[in-house]
């Protein structure tokens, strides 16, 4: 084989290799289930090998006794016990050390999920690990318990057949490797070369998709506006061109890989004409004919079951990826020397930030707030302002410049502390699925009955609970009692309310609820900033009118700072953003006001 | 013969485990051909190509077993001692045109199976879009995110396995299976009954082994289910778990429900290994049977050494074209899983268009004793109410009032299931749905914007309007203003690639497209509830816009902004429990009154300052 090839090979022997090393302390299962699918194949090549002999013998002078037979027969029924026995072990060994695989990787994937900050779980697509836990551990586990014993299954009666043939011949030998070795060397070549092709497709294919896709999803808006001739259009030409990519590509893909794995099958013509000649000439006996050409099928059937080996390497691939790309994540770093923070005031010194290199979200942003004072932060949508709050929960670490609690740094705050300190109320809730009571005991480790209905009371969320058939022992997520946005956000407030930490970080919501619900959430939110040192990103600008504080963030910087009033008269960004908020109070649909 | 042979799929064999135990289940037969039902209906019009798929994929296989014929023949002359060169080499050329011509056909016919894959899943494609076309617009309303690309992408897509690779490789295994079996009988049939005779038992031993398995079906299935839940709410729920300092409890939990479900798949595997492992033995042992049996034939002299060979060439692999239906079928059986959700969006009805246009006389339109509900719950009981042309209705109420289901039922996102709504006293099903569309504008709290230009989208509200139309709305929509300060103004790109704007900007763009429309009806559900201080004037600002000489309906939240309205209906559990305008509706001292004070009362409300303790509206 060239060193092109080699290279090209390697990679599907990474993956293999890549599988070995996750299979970790099962490799010794993994292997027994791949040694005897290779020793179930040989128990087949006994029968081939009596097969060989038979024909031997009968060829010759002699010809078969009765014990000959009986002998024969011993060694079928050899043959197929082994086969069975070593089928058995095969399998039940690849199969549980598949399974076993699969749950001890899920486990060390969500240990290790624990440990990633959270700037890891925020900024990829949740889907992608939903996927590696699940449909891609599926994949390994076909790809152990079907693909591994499949490439000894694949080799183990052609290796037999072939010592045969040499033992017997080896210019026959040679003949019946002549086809293996020009076709393997193609195949693995032409399976990546598909492969690339195959990805060059879906590229293609995602961009005509896209259309489609488009079509779909916005056909209420199509339909709304009557243009369902033209979205139509727009599709077909989508379709059409999806259509005419697939067709061709797929005709380079498909049809290609199925002739090229008809290679291996241009041994049996090659075997007919050399072994026959051979004997013609007078260089073996009948009985080597007949034997080389009774298992010329046995060498090469096998083999031909590569070619779904490699499509099936081709796809675990891409799992392997996804997987590794978790494991190799790195975790957020412990503190070297863990301080403890004393009081609650809480400082950003000249923090810079950002998600994406060089688009930086925070410049250069300083400012202190005083322990149990209230900080709301405003400013354009865009401006960073969840931003903070996301950094004081250590969420995110920050480039530059210290964000300190109590004195210390949080970086050097041990997490457990950091969190028992800070609360943070999100704008988009979560609830888990569990009952009523599960999700606010949640606040609070061992929390008492008598404790949560108070955390419900204060958060406004008792009287509706207590509604519900069956009170605090509802049930809510999916195939649960369905609550309204309010009620869902007063369950959140109550869990906060329960933990009591010392620092609340609040996220308003922006999307607008009902009157009642609003007039209960501020209720709530009272209660649960009560002799809390408070930061929130306000939205209505009439709640932070008493903020001891008011950042008014814009561009990366806090351009404004001070109270309600200071702002006003100051006449800048603040002073416009309230006159608008004020005039909005005023203002009516129809301008009638 | 291909030697393609699984050794075993056990995602497969448990999918299959499964689906054979639900169809011992008291109602559903297991719709293992709903994938190809769905499919089959649109393959008539490439039946040439695809009867020209199946003729080759036959001849492929005739061809392959010329190299078989040929090894036979050489066989049987070299035993009787007349071999010779000419008819080694004769047999070895036809061997090696056998193996070209099954190579050629085989992969022609799979070209061909390609073309008819693609070309009918293009004709079933189509068929969606256009189904989608005619379906209530409700239909559309509570689908999920993926659903869209499911529909008419990954489930479409999936179908090109079944006609591309299915239909031919099927068909050419059931050629070759029956070929063999013809030839195997038609030499010698107690050498064909000894070849044969282990493949039905092997396939008994998988049927009881799928039984075995089967058993265990439900508390996998329950088991997959609580892992896969429980490891998308460790995730989801990440930020808050951290935060409660709960990862351990939660990491625990998930690590249980992976464990219980790793036991149970050893379990069911413990199970199944026994009768499925041999399986996979026994359907690849045929050669173990035909040896004894031919060799005591032979020692009969019934049997001559040739033929037992032949037996051993064809017999030894009799099962594999079996063993490659038996993995179609498989594929067939998953595919047909997820084939339900194209054939349920097909089979739902399509909504009724008379395609009639009426001359309205005008605008008013009119719940006349409308009654609607879903299949388990009424939504809406007996409303009935008249907005007039010229006038703005608001809808107010708690959540889950029905007042998002009264401004849908205009349009038409659903039919009443008692009473009528009438437009221009014409019944809004006896309008043409295009005369319908073209006469009511909605915007509602969620809005799509296409993949294309900010200018692209405002102008889909009229596509004749010319780019100083499409600023006049954007400025009217108070959208000019942040659309200019992008660095591509008008020709910025939104979507995946694109900018991505906020939602209050999103609603804006919008209601400059709805602006742009021009319609008499304009319909407003929550088309401010994303905005934040400073969007929410401007979008306010922008509605105004909107309202001269038109009936507009209005659901808001917000109460100021309706307050002016020339009537309010308070809705309360799907009923009108009050109307009347707002100055009315406050001295009621009934729900209208309370949700206003509760308003005015959240709004006056402040974070306590560290001076003051809690705000005095609090302590009240």
């Amino acid at each position: 084989m060239s060193a092109a090839t080699n290279s090209e090979i390697r990679s599907d022997l990474e993956s293999l290799a890549r599988v070995w090393a996750l299979s970790g302390p099962l490799r010794g299962k993994v292997a027994a289930g791949i040694g005897y699918k290779f020793l179930q194949s040989a128990c087949l090549g006994i029968a081939f090998g009596a097969v060989i002999w038979v024909v031997n013998k009968t060829a010759g002078p002699e010809s078969l006794t009765m014990a000959d037979i009986w002998w024969v027969t011993g060694l079928m029924v050899i043959s197929l016990a082994g086969q069975t026995l070593f089928g058995f072990l095969s399998v039940s060994n690849s199969w549980i050390a598949s399974y076993e695989t699969a749950g001890r990787l899920r486990l060390t994937i969500l240990d290790h999920l624990a440990i990633l900050p959270m700037r890891f779980h925020l900024s990829r697509h949740q889907g992608d690990t939903v996927t590696a836990l699940t449909a891609d551990m599926q994949m390994i586990e076909s790809f152990m318990s079907d693909a591994l014993p499949r490439i000894a299954q694949a080799f183990g009666l052609p290796l037999i057949v072939l010592g045969f043939l040499f033992w017997q011949d080896w210019q026959v030998g040679l003949v019946g490797l002549a086809s293996i070795v020009i076709a393997l060397p193609v195949f693995l070549w032409s399976s990546r070369r598909l492969a690339k092709l195959g990805i060059r497709r879906q590229d293609t294919q995602a961009e005509a998709g896209a259309r489609m896709i488009e079509y779909a999803q916005g056909i209420s808006v199509i339909r709304a506006f009557n243009r369902i001739a033209k979205g139509q259009e727009s599709f077909g030409e989508g379709l059409k061109a999806f259509r005419d990519i697939s067709i061709k590509m797929d005709d380079e893909l498909t049809a290609k890989l199925v002739q090229i794995g008809k290679l291996l099958l241009l041994g049996a013509p090659l075997v007919i004409g050399i072994a026959g000649s051979r004997h013609i000439g007078g260089d073996t006996e009948v009985g080597t004919l007949l034997s080389s050409l009774v298992v010329i099928f046995a060498l090469y059937a096998p083999l031909l079951g590569l070619i779904g080996v490699m499509e099936l390497t081709r796809i675990a691939d891409a799992s392997l990826t996804r997987i590794d790309r978790i494991i190799s994540a790195k975790p957020l770093p412990a503190p070297k020397a863990a301080e403890t923070p004393d009081g609650f005031d809480l400082v950003f010194d000249r923090v810079a930030f950002s998600y994406v290199p060089d688009t930086p979200v925070l410049k250069d942003v300083s400012f202190t707030v005083p322990e149990r004072s209230v900080t709301a932060i405003v400013g354009l949508s865009g401006s960073g302002k969840s931003t903070i709050l996301n950094l004081i929960a250590r969420f995110w670490d920050i480039e530059s410049g210290q964000v300190r609690i109590g004195g210390a740094d949080i970086r050097q705050i041990e997490a457990e502390q950091l969190n028992a300190n800070v609360t943070m109320v999100f704008q988009n809730v979560y609830l888990f699925a569990g009952t009523i009571r599960d999700n606010i005991a949640l606040g609070k480790d061992g929390a008492t009955d008598a404790e949560i209905e108070a955390a419900a009371k204060a958060a406004q969320a008792h009287e509706f609970i207590t509604k519900l058939p069956q009170r605090y022992e509802t049930e809510i997520g999916e195939g649960g009692s369905t609550l309204s946005g309010g009620e869902r956000q007063r369950l959140s407030i109550a869990r906060a309310i329960l933990k009591d930490a010392p620092i609340v970080l609040l996220d308003e919501a922006t999307a607008a609820i009902d009157p009642t619900n609003e007039r209960a959430i501020q209720f709530a939110f009272a209660e649960l900033v009560k002799d809390k040192t408070l930061i929130v990103v306000a939205h209505k600008l009439s709640t932070v009118q008493s903020a001891d504080q008011i950042l008014v963030l814009g561009d990366g910087c806090i351009i404004e700072r001070g109270n309600h009033d200071s702002l006003v008269d100051a006449d800048g960004l603040y002073a416009s953003l309230w006159k608008r908020w004020a005039q909005a109070a005023d203002w009516r649909i129809g301008g009638k006001a | 013969m291909d030697g393609a042979v699984s050794t075993g799929n056990k995602n497969d064999e448990r999918q299959a485990a499964s689906t054979a135990s639900q169809e011992t289940g008291p109602q559903d037969q297991p719709n293992y051909f709903a994938s190809l039902r769905l499919i089959g209906g649109y393959l008539g019009a490439s039946k040439f190509k695809m009867i020209g798929s199946i003729l080759l994929a036959t001849l492929a296989t005739a061809a392959e077993l010329v190299p078989v014929w040929a090894v036979y023949r050489v066989l049987e002359a070299a035993v009787d001692g007349t071999l010779n060169l000419a008819f080694i080499g004769g047999h070895a050329l036809a061997a090696l045109i056998g193996v070209v011509v099954g190579g050629l056909a085989l992969g022609f016919a799979l070209g061909l199976s390609h073309i008819v894959a693609f070309e009918s899943i293009y004709r079933l494609r189509l068929d969606i879009a256009r189904h989608m076309a005619r379906l209530p617009l409700g239909y559309f309303q509570n689908r999920k995110s993926g659903d869209a690309r499911k529909q008419v992408i990954d489930e479409p897509e999936k179908l090109e396995l079944i006609v591309a690779h299915g239909l031919p490789e099927g068909v050419s295994s059931l050629a070759t299976w029956l070929a063999v079996s013809i030839w195997l009988f038609a030499v010698d049939g107690r050498m064909a009954l000894a070849s044969i005779f282990v493949t039905p038992v092997s396939f008994v031993l998988m049927s009881a082994a799928m039984a075995q398995g089967g058993k265990r079906a439900g508390a996998y299935h329950a088991a997959a289910g609580r892992m896969n839940a429980s490891i998308v709410e460790y995730l989801a729920g990440m930020p808050v778990v951290k935060i409660f300092n709960r990862t351990g409890q939660s990491l625990a939990e998930t690590s249980r429900t992976v464990r219980e479900y790793t036991a149970i798949e050893t379990a069911w595997a413990r199970d199944y290994i026994p009768m499925g492992g041999s399986f996979y033995t026994l359907i690849l042992s045929n050669i173990v049977f035909i040896l004894p049996v031919g060799l005591l034939l032979m020692q009969t002299g019934t049997l001559s050494l040739p033929t037992l060979l032949f037996f051993v060439l064809l017999g030894a692999n009799y099962s594999r074209p079996l063993m490659k239906l038996f993995n179609q079928f498989h594929t067939l059986a998953h595919i047909s899983m997820g084939a339900t959700m194209v054939s349920d969006l097909l089979a739902t009805p399509p909504q009724s268009d008379t395609k009639q246009s009426f001359r309205l006389p005008h605008h008013d339109i009119a719940f006349e004793n409308v009654s609607f509900g879903y299949s388990d719950h009424d939504v809406l009981r007996n409303v009935s109410f008249v907005a007039r042309t010229g006038e703005i209705t608001a809808l107010v109420g708690p959540s889950g009032a029905g007042k998002s289901t009264v401004a849908s039922l205009v349009p038409r996102f659903w039919d009443v299931r008692a009473g009528r709504i009438t437009l221009g006293g014409v019944d809004v099903r006896e309008i043409g749905l295009d005369q319908l569309m073209d006469t009511v504008a909605f915007v509602f709290q969620d809005t799509f914007l296409f993949s294309d230009t900010i200018a692209a989208n405002i102008r889909f509200g009229n596509p004749d309007a010319s780019d100083e139309e499409v600023e006049a709305a954007a400025r009217a929509a108070r959208a000019h203003d942040f659309v200019s300060a992008l660095p591509n103004g008008y020709e910025t790109m939104l979507g995946e690639q694109g900018a991505s704007l906020s939602g209050g900007e999103r609603q804006r763009i919008a209601i400059a497209r709805a602006i742009l429309k021009d319609a008499p009806v304009i319909i407003l559900d929550e088309a401010t509830a994303f905005a934040d201080p400073d969007n929410e004037a401007a979008i306010q600002e922008a509605l105004g816009a909107l309202t001269q000489g038109r009936t507009l309906i209005v659901v808001a939240h917000r109460l100021h902004t309706i307050a002016p309205a020339d009537q309010i209906l308070v809705m309360d559990d799907g009923e009108i429990v009050e109307r009347g305008r707002h100055d009315d509706l406050r001295s009621n001292d009934a729900l209208y009154a309370r949700m206003w004070q509760d308003y005015t009362e959240a709004r006056r409300l402040h974070y306590r300052s560290s001076t003051g303790h809690v705000h005095e509206e609090i302590s009240q």
